[in-house]
């Protein structure tokens, strides 16, 4: 057998079209390695390469996604043994820390607060409120999601919220095609409303806990009282988050009035007919006060003491006290919990903060400092700006979540450089992470939404980028205006 | 065309049965267009008493994208509320405009729903068969999976079909765009081992242009749209297109060779066309005269159709109106 032919009979065993599907992933690999073996930039150590060269790779394959998602976290942790050197174990301890704990505990709280049948009394509590008219139910309804959102994490509002909104939409029209804006205002309002209310507390979303965990990772000193102020605690984050997300809501509705102009402009038939569904239920039973109660002790233990025994076990031991009180089942928690999810905070958190003890994040941030400075953009206002552009961008191609544990140390150490309030720098990059309007992979909660096939991702962006502008503006202002004022 | 091994749960004569048939996978998602194929399948499948699928797909719910929450938390809450999944609506319309054209005449159907569970989704894929006396099939089919594509050409394992019918609006995306993200006809039409018919305003009764280049594929593909057309009683034209002005007359000689052959199955050609220039542009500029442009497949396997780009992909891509590769 010739050559040649060898080579067309092997060339037709392998199934070349598996090269095609994952070319990412070898892409990825392929800049991976060509950047381990490029001369060493200047100011960079060799160990600050190697991760860089880690957060590169896994930025590709989180945008990407040849391969699922958590096998980035099992790449990262085998490059930070194999590559780095590091010892098995510390690596293991390196992935759990409180913020990992408290996305683990806070998403089995989803799970247990959405299977309590509570959805249908808040939308009864909604439209007795707003009345019938379309614009007065659809304010209703992002007021009351924002408020829960921003305390339970959005993804639990939009799963609870949205079969409120499809029955609304169903009950007005059977035809889909009939009620399409109808359909958008509606489903939107629940999604942006959970969305812009992430910001709110730091339980409102992983990013939030990660970027507290930085904090303290990266300035706190306990010898030194002067670091105290980087011990960011749940009021203080309330403090300085909670009015920006009070008057995101109203443009919500604004916007999405504006750009979608629904083909009903009362509900009153839905209304009726959903009055009647609720009145089946009959009153509030024993375990409905249950389930509320400890959702109260939750919050309370969060606001209260979550200083002192850290976020992570508060929500952790909310969901102990849902399972103890019977009122979720632990398969409904595990079959409803993407633990995958997990793990890949777990990885990129750790991958951050060697970001940080190898030099990489300091020399990306000065690398990135003397790209910004010709625009003017290297200080002050300019560099808010630019860092809330930069993260709107990049949480739009991933999950906020991850986009945060990536740019998180590289911000920080800018603002270091930069001589800026890493507070400062590291509330505006936590909260223009929730500025993902624009994509359905974009928050936890338009991707729920569009599950429910009302909605095409077009959509998304035609009302997108106005939201995502408002918002931009919003945060900035309350930055120049609203933080001054609170001392930082 | 790629010999079909049966699928898990069928018995040897349910899966000899289904080869025998001539089965029809249409692609519902609600558009116009889906409904206008839809259409033309019954009036195919009046004509070759035809097994009739129509196929919604729903993309799996999961949760990597969603926070960690799994999105059938969200979709166990709306089955609590009773509401019902996205497309099943789409695929009723279609089951009444089956009615409406007839397809569905006689009383002797028998109605079967039938469940299978998928990893990862609450709801896994459902599906209601109609069965007459006669074995012909009329299938609603609402599966889940990773991705629309994916759905589809998985459900060609399921059962072989012989054409796979598409809704589309407007022409592909450049091949930049495909690298990125390739429109799920594209994907589809490049690794489904059967015949694909991608609708663009499809309106019936202008007939077939058959593209040949006189090759042996070429024939055995005339042979087998002029078969199907005639049994609908659509005309049927001829174009052949030459390189240059030296080859037109082998282009005229390829054309005529096809007409014979048609001639011997007692089938009227209509019109012949004989082009020079290039043969996708050539194509694609007679075409919007006719329902459908078929043209065939060269028989290169996936990866390779997508490199080397062959006419009929071209053609597929780029054409204005309705166009047919058969295989």
């Amino acid at each position: 057998m010739t050559g040649l032919k060898r080579v067309m009979t092997l060339g037709a065993w392998l199934n070349l079209y598996f090269f095609w599907e994952k070319k990412w992933f070898f892409i990825a690999m392929i800049i991976g390695a060509f950047m381990l073996h490029m001369p060493l930039p200047q100011g960079l150590s060799p160990e600050g390469l190697i991760i860089l060269t880690m957060s590169v790779v896994s930025v590709i394959l989180f945008v990407t996604e040849p391969v699922p998602l958590p096998t980035v976290a099992l790449l990262i942790i085998i490059g930070q043994v194999v590559l780095m050197g590091h010892d098995s174990s510390e690596v293991a301890k390196s992935l759990v820390t409180d913020s990992v704990l408290f996305i683990a505990g806070s998403l089995m709280l989803a799970v247990a607060v959405v299977k309590q049948k509570l959805d249908k009394r808040i939308a009864w509590l909604i439209v007795r409120m707003t009345g019938t008219k379309t614009w007065r139910v659809c304010f209703g309804i992002t007021v009351v999601s924002g408020l829960l959102a921003s305390f339970v994490g959005e993804h639990t509002v939009a799963a609870m919220m949205l079969p409120v909104g499809i029955t609304l939409i169903s009950l007005t029209s059977d035809d889909p095609k009939k009620v399409r804006n109808l359909a958008a205002v509606l489903l939107f309002s629940i999604a942006y409303g959970a969305s812009v209310a992430g910001i709110g507390t730091p339980s409102g979303g992983a990013r939030n806990a990660i970027m507290i965990g930085y904090w303290k990772e990266f300035f706190f000193d306990p010898t030194n009282p002067e670091t105290f102020k980087f011990i960011v605690s749940y009021v203080d984050w309330m403090i300085h988050a909670y009015p920006m997300f009070l008057i995101q809501v109203p443009f919500v509705t604004i916007i999405l009035f504006w750009t979608f102009r629904p083909e009903y402009r009362d509900l009153s038939r839905a209304v009726v007919k959903l009055r009647k569904m609720i009145e089946e239920e009959g009153p509030m039973k024993a375990a409905d006060w249950m389930s509320i109660l400890i959702f109260f002790l939750v919050l309370l233990g969060w606001v209260l003491i979550s200083g002192e025994i850290g976020m992570g076990t508060v929500a952790v031991a909310g969901a102990a006290m849902f399972l103890v009180a019977g009122l979720v089942r632990w398969e409904d928690i595990n079959s409803g919990v993407n633990w995958g999810v997990i793990l890949l905070y777990a990885a990129a958190i750790s991958l951050g903060l060697q970001m940080k003890e190898t030099g990489a994040a300091l020399w990306v941030a000065e690398a990135f400092l003397d790209t910004l400075a010709p625009f003017g953009a290297s200080e002050g206002f300019g560099l808010w700006a630019a860092v809330s552009v930069l993260t709107t961008g990049v949480t739009n191609t991933m999950s906020n979540g991850a986009a945060v544990a990536v740019l998180g140390p590289i911000v920080l150490k800018m603002s270091v450089v930069a001589n800026e309030s890493p507070i400062i720098l590291g509330y505006i990059t936590a909260i223009s992470s929730s500025f993902a309007y624009l994509t359905v992979v974009g928050t936890p909660a338009c991707t729920i939404v569009y599950a429910s096939g009302y909605l095409k991702t077009t959509d998304f962006l035609k009302v997108g980028w106005k939201m995502a502008i408002a918002s931009t503006i919003i945060m900035l202002v309350a930055a120049k205006v609203y933080w001054p004022l609170l001392g930082v | 065309m790629v010999e079909w091994k049966g699928a898990p749960g069928l018995s040897d004569e349910e899966i000899t049965a289904r080869k025998e048939h001539f089965r029809i996978l249409v692609c519902i998602d609600g558009s116009d267009e889906c409904y206008q194929s839809l259409q033309y399948a019954a009036r195919l499948g009046g004509g070759v008493d035809a097994d009739i699928v129509l196929l919604f797909v729903r993309p799996v719910d999961q949760g990597l994208r969603s926070g960690g929450l799994q999105v059938r938390v969200a979709r166990e809450n709306m089955l609590k509320w009773g509401l019902e999944l996205p497309g099943i609506k789409y695929l009723k319309k279609g089951f009444d405009i089956l009615g409406e054209l007839g397809m569905m005449d006689g009383e002797d159907w028998s109605e079967h729903v039938v469940h299978t569970d998928v990893d990862g989704d609450p709801l896994g894929d459902n599906k209601t068969e109609y069965v007459n006396a006669k074995g012909k099939m009329v299938v609603l089919k609402l599966k889940v999976a990773p991705d629309i594509a994916t759905g589809i050409l998985e459900q060609w394992e399921l059962g072989p079909y012989d054409l796979i019918l598409f809704g589309t609006s407007g022409r592909w995306k450049g091949p930049v765009r495909s690298f990125w993200d390739p429109a799920v006809a594209q994907k589809v039409a490049i690794h489904a081992p059967c015949s694909v018919l991608v609708a663009r305003d499809l309106d019936v009764g202008h007939g077939h242009l058959i593209c040949t280049d006189g090759s042996d594929k070429a024939m055995e593909m005339v042979r087998r749209d002029g078969e199907m057309a005639s049994h609908c009683d659509y005309p049927v034209s001829l174009i052949s297109v030459a390189l240059d002005v030296e080859a037109e007359d082998e282009a005229k000689a390829n054309v005529d060779k096809a007409k014979k052959v048609l001639a011997d199955m007692g089938i009227e050609v209509k019109e012949t066309i004989v082009k020079v220039g290039n043969p996708v542009d050539e194509i694609i500029e007679a075409g919007p005269d006719y329902s459908l442009i078929v043209v065939a497949e060269s028989g290169k396997t996936g990866l390779r159709r997508f490199f080397m780009g062959s006419v009929a992909y071209k053609v597929m891509g780029n054409a204005h109106n309705s166009v047919m590769i058969v295989r």
